[in-house]
């Protein structure tokens, strides 16, 4: 009780004097904002990566893949198409055939509207029946492309991004035209993407396996049974996902990278804010060694003012903390970023901003162990007698 | 030389003071370093690549394959001196987290011109007379304990006539590539045996890598052979390594205004932290500084003292905190290989310090300057 009574009182000493060592203060604010900001802006790149990726995955959704393969680098040969539509737990559609998207991709080079840049992005061949997989996907001009002829679909960001994605332009592949006939949303994506008839597409590029396979399952419930189909039937040299488990493993490179850049860059900033604040809390300190010397002449206990200390330094942290965690959702929350090909949105979420916190308090805490514990070491005699 | 000793003293006053800003400034420029290195150095990487070294691929992009029947073709526009067939595959060795890229080249008389390999003559003419042989990249043989002589089983995801995906080769070298593009664990086979062996796409190539016989002339050639195949079944693009390595690193760069904020964003609350600190130097020493100016300092003299002090302190944090940055480069560039620290990092990291102490202490030295002795002595 005395503790906290002195503890108190020592605090509001402190703070009624700063008014004259504002700059010193300033310097832990702006080192801590700086700090917290930077982290939780670069941490935000990771966050709303994920945050795209995992929007549009569905849990009735399930894919097959070659064993071992990665997403979209399988190769199903047509022989087993049969096998996987008489798969058991797929939804069927409304003419009653299963809901089965098969897929073969082929990267394309395009051009980026601003700057001319050349960027890769898909032309997938897909069965029409993908309209039917993914329910969110609408036309926002033009129409579905008819099987048989050379026509293509783009989703909105390549309209966006690049040129040539106009409803009828053409693109020449492999000796004809193919026309743009529509563009589509696709719920949350952000990528480009480029849809034709996966048999004109093979046969345009000489393919005889399909790249990936996709079902959409009756429920989400049913995936067990559709997985342990798949790997019962000796036919299938394949295994069955779900899509959130490909989603992950597709994320997982770009999420190491952004990782590792943000803790690396971010625990070099902090380490540099608190040496900041070590200073200025040992200017605060050596500025009140005669009010400190009072205190302990008086019978103040020195724990109590190595812990006022400790609180005064986090005290400081945090609004540094706050006003980075704010910057960071007003300078780039929902900015569009594009590194390493992909693009996504920033995304400053609380959860970032709470880590943020954490990480301010811990540079206060770290910061004002030794100013404390100087202050608390003051020898009462000369410093008294200094003044 | 006369200040030296007094500025040695005043960068001393305060010893704990000192090393704080000291470890401050030098972690501030350790990141510089990092941050600056990777940025500059992609843009070495890129104005490194080659532009007279052409890579013919299908009017789509780099995946989109071409005929092998274009060599003839390629091989008549002028200006082109050597054409090599390439074609590309991925295998696996002994589990499938360790990926090899496998690089069939045609080893035709010439062929090493069309590339950025560097390969000792006794490997290329064992590579010439062995149909299964292979050119092992350094890092690669070295990774898996392969030797020149070794038969090493590959898995990959193209069959074999037999309906196999298993194969082999035999090692009968190793190589360097100075190139961006070139992927660090990869070798180099025979066209003629993977071609034969293999099930599907016979008779296709990935692209073809053309030296040119004039290199003031690369454009010209590239555009001739573009306009070779134009509105052809099999239209082709193509590029220099410096475009390609231009549109490689393009993404890495779209970074760049990242670094630049931070890199920004930590000078901006160095230059305010290390001010403060300066002010309060200056605060404490009056008397001294006053002492100082009865003894006949000229006011300039005074302003000199105090800033000089303030950059050679940051010089020298800044050249500590750039040297742990060299060591810790490596890691960080991981994700561009090949990739080394510009020295010009390096002296704009100093010249940047230089600058922050000089702005952070004018106010500061300004005020020590512009000190009334009579007023700074009563004080006391």
């Amino acid at each position: 009780m005395i503790f906290t009574r002195q503890l108190l009182g020592i605090l509001l000493m402190n703070l009624s004097g700063i008014r004259q060592r504002i700059a010193q203060v300033l310097t832990i604010i702006i080192g801590v904002t700086c700090a917290v900001g930077v982290l939780v802006s670069m941490l935000a790149m990771g966050t709303g990566a994920r945050r795209q990726e995992m929007a549009d995955v569905r849990a009735d959704h399930a894919t097959l893949i070659t064993s071992g393969a990665r997403y979209g680098q399988s190769n199903i040969p047509r022989d087993e198409v049969a096998a996987i539509l008489g798969l058991p737990g797929i939804q069927k559609g409304t003419a009653g055939e299963p809901i089965v998207v098969f897929e073969s991709m082929i990267p394309i080079e395009g051009r980026r509207r601003a700057t001319g840049n050349r960027i890769y992005f898909p032309l997938i061949g897909i069965t029409p029946t993908v309209t039917q997989y993914q329910p969110e996907m609408r036309f926002t001009g033009g129409r579905m492309f008819k099987p048989g002829l050379h026509e293509l679909i783009a989703s909105s960001p390549c309209v966006r991004e690049f040129t040539g994605f106009e409803i009828g332009d053409r693109r020449p592949i492999h000796g004809s035209d193919w026309t743009i006939v529509g563009h589509f949303e696709q719920g949350q994506a952000q990528q480009c993407v480029v849809y034709a008839d996966v048999d004109n597409i093979m046969s345009a590029f000489s393919r005889n396996t399909y790249s990936a396979v996709s079902v959409r399952l009756q429920s989400p419930a049913d995936f067990a049974a559709f997985r342990d189909a798949v790997s019962a039937n000796p036919a299938l040299q394949l295994e069955a996902q779900r899509e959130s488990e490909v989603a992950e493993e597709g994320f997982k490179q770009l999420n190491a990278i952004l990782n590792f850049v943000s803790y690396f860059v971010g625990t070099i900033m902090a380490i540099g804010a608190t040496l900041g604040a070590v200073n200025s809390l040992y200017a605060i300190v050596d500025a009140r060694r005669s009010e400190l010397a009072t205190l302990r002449a008086i019978g103040f206990d020195s724990g109590a003012i190595v812990v006022s200390i400790l609180v005064e330094s986090i005290l400081w942290a945090l609004p540094g903390a706050l006003l980075g965690g704010a910057l960071a959702w007003v300078l780039f929350n929902g900015l569009s970023a594009s590194p390493f090909g992909f693009t996504f949105q920033l995304a400053v979420t609380p959860a970032l901003v709470a880590l943020g916190v954490v990480w301010a308090l811990a540079m206060g805490l770290v910061g004002g162990l030794l100013p404390a514990l100087r202050a608390a070491r003051v020898p009462v005699a000369t410093a008294l007698r200094a003044t | 030389m006369r200040f030296l000793p007094l500025i040695w003293s005043g960068i001393w006053r305060k010893p704990g003071r000192t090393i704080l800003i000291f470890l401050q400034v030098s972690v501030a420029f350790a990141l510089f370093g990092v941050l600056q290195g990777l940025k500059t150095g992609v843009e070495h990487l890129i104005g490194d690549a080659r532009a007279d070294l052409l890579i013919v691929h299908g009017g789509l992009g780099l995946m989109d394959p071409l005929p092998l029947a274009l060599f003839e073709g390629i091989k008549s526009v002028p200006g082109v001196k050597v054409v090599v067939p390439v074609e590309l595959f991925g295998a696996i060795y002994q589990n499938p987290n360790q990926k090899l890229g496998v690089v069939a080249i045609r080893p035709d008389e010439g062929w090493l011109s069309a590339f950025t390999f560097t390969i000792a003559p006794d490997y290329v003419a064992a590579f010439r007379n062995t149909r299964t042989g292979a050119i092992i990249r350094e890092g690669l043989l070295k990774k898996y304990g392969w030797k020149v002589g070794d038969h090493i089983p590959l898995m990959s995801t193209t069959a074999k006539m037999n309906g196999s995906t298993d194969w082999a080769f035999d090692v009968v070298g190793t190589y360097t590539d100075s190139d961006v593009g070139g992927g660090k664990e990869t070798l180099l086979v025979n066209y003629a045996y993977f071609d034969e062996a293999r099930f599907a796409g016979k008779g296709t190539v990935n692209h073809f890598n053309v030296a040119v016989s004039d290199p003031k002339l690369a454009v010209t050639v590239a555009d001739g052979i573009d306009r070779r195949f134009a509105n052809s079944a099999n239209a082709t693009q193509t590029d220099s390594l410096l475009e390609l390595a231009q549109s490689q690193l393009q993404s890495i760069g779209d970074l760049n205004f990242l670094i630049r904020a931070i890199v920004s964003v930590v000078l901006v609350a160095l230059l305010f932290a290390i001010a403060t600190m300066m002010m309060q130097s200056i605060r404490e020493r009056t008397p001294e500084l006053a002492v100082l100016k009865t003894l006949g300092f000229s006011d300039r003299a005074v302003f000199l003292l105090v800033l000089v002090e303030a950059m050679a302190l940051f010089a020298a944090a800044a050249a500590c905190g750039l040297a742990l940055a060299l060591l810790v480069f490596p890691f960080a560039s991981k994700i561009v290989p090949g990739l080394s620290m510009p020295f010009i990092v390096v002296a704009l990291g100093v010249a940047c310090a230089v600058l922050v102490a000089a702005i952070s202490a004018l106010l500061p030295a300004v005020a020590a300057a512009k000190l009334n002795i009579a007023a700074a002595l009563a004080r006391r």
